[in-house]
């Protein structure tokens, strides 16, 4: 199968470097000449357009920043459509987004899927990433040895956009559950209790997360280097948030979580990692940020 | 003064009237010619486009929807700037995002016209009896010029500042009053939990510091479970998707407009659109056993 990848960023180039590694060989392109020389040096080849890209693939993969640039590169793809192509973009966009994306696709004879990520830049590397997929199963059959080759856990989760749904609920998850153990910490911490040995105390019990595991430990490190940026979260957050209001539909808790990530890029922390949640806590509780 | 007006709803039309009374020559546009009809009875001339009554007028004042529709209305290509001679003025009293007022005041700056967002607070009511607070963003000497004519529709005119200070302080004005309103709706709901009446308890606190003009009006209407007059709660539901959407841009952290925003978001998902604000209350009743509700 060939592949197609666009979007050769944090993420976007360990995921070229895990199909190469797999034995895909795969085409990019990329608006700078040093995005490609890392992956060009694996053995991807450097087409002149997106469309050339499309027109040598099976499957063409995305992973860019939003909405607006995903519509582009979609675009740009259906320009060097082909009878069977796939486009399936990793990007985390608003689900109806997704949905208005793939419809257009269809009428140019590409079938889409959204496949957005779980895992961070980390899991990006060790090609361990979750990947959350709406679309067509024909589509997703055909991809999914190169999912394979770029996550642990792939699951076509349902229909156009139901990929986009789950990383809303993910982020949720992730968003509250991230201002949690912060608060918890913190709260340890005013009363006059060692954060470290809670969290040690926690994680044998039903408080036990990924999250309390790996988020908590990089807070007692006071590691606040991402990761997975405060302002990304706060923009995935902001997707959630619209797709609520839109629906007409109560989501108090992401709603407070949301607030607090406004206030970390607000309080110019929005390049650290979401776990910088903790220093915000702190300065709200007389401490310095 | 030859003055345009597009907006014919509820406050609209209370508004035109007033003009037409203060001896101005109203014209007016609306989709539906239709809407216009009592207008046009009392005097009010019909122009066919947006331009067509930007043309004739020195001023154009607007009551519309939101956003979108000021941007349409101004845009268009039979729109108010295709029509407006330079030394006009467009007044938005719309409620519409910061963001778009400060556009459409540059744009109508590279022609010579000018603009002011002056949104509005007093609601149906408010504008019946010509007592509306107008918060105006945009030039001072622009809001000097026009203040006479703003004094007909308002009895508080307070200049915020530059374009766009007027949506702004519509915007907290929202967020006070809905957060009140949501206060009101959980004080009373404590109330009925505790077997209390509520009826008396508003009553009691209308004399004291948790007195309010929304504790007396929307209050009542919690107390009654008459949800049927007053603003359409989808309105308020409208302006927190905007006030929260600034917040993100400016990562300004506003917690407590958050969690109302979510009650509103309840309210729409329960079928409360278009009943008055204060049914916020009936989403507090969803989450309580019967014999702890105040309606139903």
């Amino acid at each position: 199968m060939n592949i197609g990848f666009i979007g050769l960023g944090l993420m976007g180039r360990p995921m070229v470097l895990n199909l190469r590694k797999a034995g895909f060989p795969v085409s990019v392109w990329a608006r700078r000449e040093a995005s490609l020389a890392a992956v060009t040096a694996a053995g991807a080849v450097a087409r002149a357009s997106i469309a050339e890209v499309a027109a040598a693939s099976d499957v063409v993969f995305s992973c860019v920043p939003d909405a607006p640039q995903v519509a582009e590169v979609a675009q740009a793809v259906a320009d060097g459509a082909h009878d069977g192509l796939v486009f399936a973009d990793m990007s985390t966009i608003a689900p109806a987004a997704a949905r208005d994306i793939a419809a257009q696709l269809k009428s140019r004879g590409v079938s889409m899927l959204d496949a957005p990520v779980s895992g961070g830049e980390t899991g990006a590397i060790a090609g361990t990433l979750t990947i959350m997929v709406g679309g067509e199963q024909a589509a997703f059959d055909t991809a999914l040895p190169a999912f394979q080759a770029m996550g642990k856990s792939v699951t076509r989760v349902g229909e156009s956009g139901a990929g986009q749904v789950t990383k809303a609920c993910n982020q949720i998850v992730t968003g509250v559950g991230v201002a949690a153990v912060a608060e918890a910490f913190n709260f340890a911490q005013m009363s006059g209790v060692d954060p470290a040995r809670v969290r040690e105390a926690l994680l044998g019990g039903f408080a036990n997360s990924r999250i309390l595991d790996n988020h908590g430990q990089r807070m007692i490190d006071r590691k606040f280097t991402p990761g997975f940026k405060a302002w990304m979260h706060q923009k995935d957050l902001r997707i959630v948030m619209e797709e609520a209001h839109a629906h007409g539909l109560a989501l108090p808790a992401a709603a407070a979580t949301a607030q607090l990530f406004n206030a970390l890029v607000g309080r110019g922390m929005g390049e650290d990692d979401s776990v910088a949640m903790l220093k915000l806590f702190e300065a709200m509780s007389g401490g310095a940020a | 003064m030859k003055i345009g007006f597009i907006g014919l709803g509820d406050m609209g039309q209370s508004m035109a009237r007033h003009l037409i009374g203060a001896g101005h020559e109203l014209a007016v546009w609306a989709r539906r010619e239709a809407s216009a009809s009592a207008l046009l009875a009392e005097g009010a001339a019909w122009c066919a486009s947006p331009a067509e009554l930007a043309a004739r007028s020195e001023l154009v004042i607007t009551m519309v929807g939101g956003s979108a529709d000021v941007d349409d209305l101004v845009l268009r290509s039979d729109g108010l700037l295709a029509g407006f001679a330079a030394g006009a003025a467009h007044v938005d009293m719309s409620t519409i995002a910061p963001a778009t007022a400060r556009q459409l005041a540059a744009r109508y700056a590279e022609r010579g016209i000018d603009w002011l967002d002056a949104p509005v607070s007093g609601g149906p009511k408010g504008a019946l009896e010509a007592t509306l607070a107008i918060m105006v963003g945009g030039d001072a000497a622009t809001l000097a010029r026009l203040q006479p004519v703003l004094a007909v529709l308002g009895s508080r005119i307070v200049h915020i500042g530059e374009a766009g200070a007027g949506q702004v302080a519509k915007a907290c004005n929202q967020m006070i009053m809905v957060a009140a309103i949501e206060a009101s709706a959980e004080a009373l709901h404590l109330a009925a939990a505790n077997g209390v009446d509520v009826a008396k308890v508003r009553t009691a606190l209308m004399g004291g510091s948790a007195g309010s003009r929304v504790l007396e009006v929307m209050g009542e209407r919690m107390v009654t479970g008459d949800f049927d007059k007053g603003v359409d709660a989808r309105l308020h539901h409208k302006d927190f998707g905007l006030i929260m959407a600034d917040a993100h841009a400016l990562g300004a952290p506003l917690p407590i407009a958050a969690a109302v925003g979510q009650q509103l978001n309840a309210l729409m998902a329960r079928g409360g659109a278009r009943q008055d604000t204060a049914a916020l209350i009936t989403v507090l009743d969803a989450m309580a056993p019967q014999d702890r509700r105040t309606t139903e």
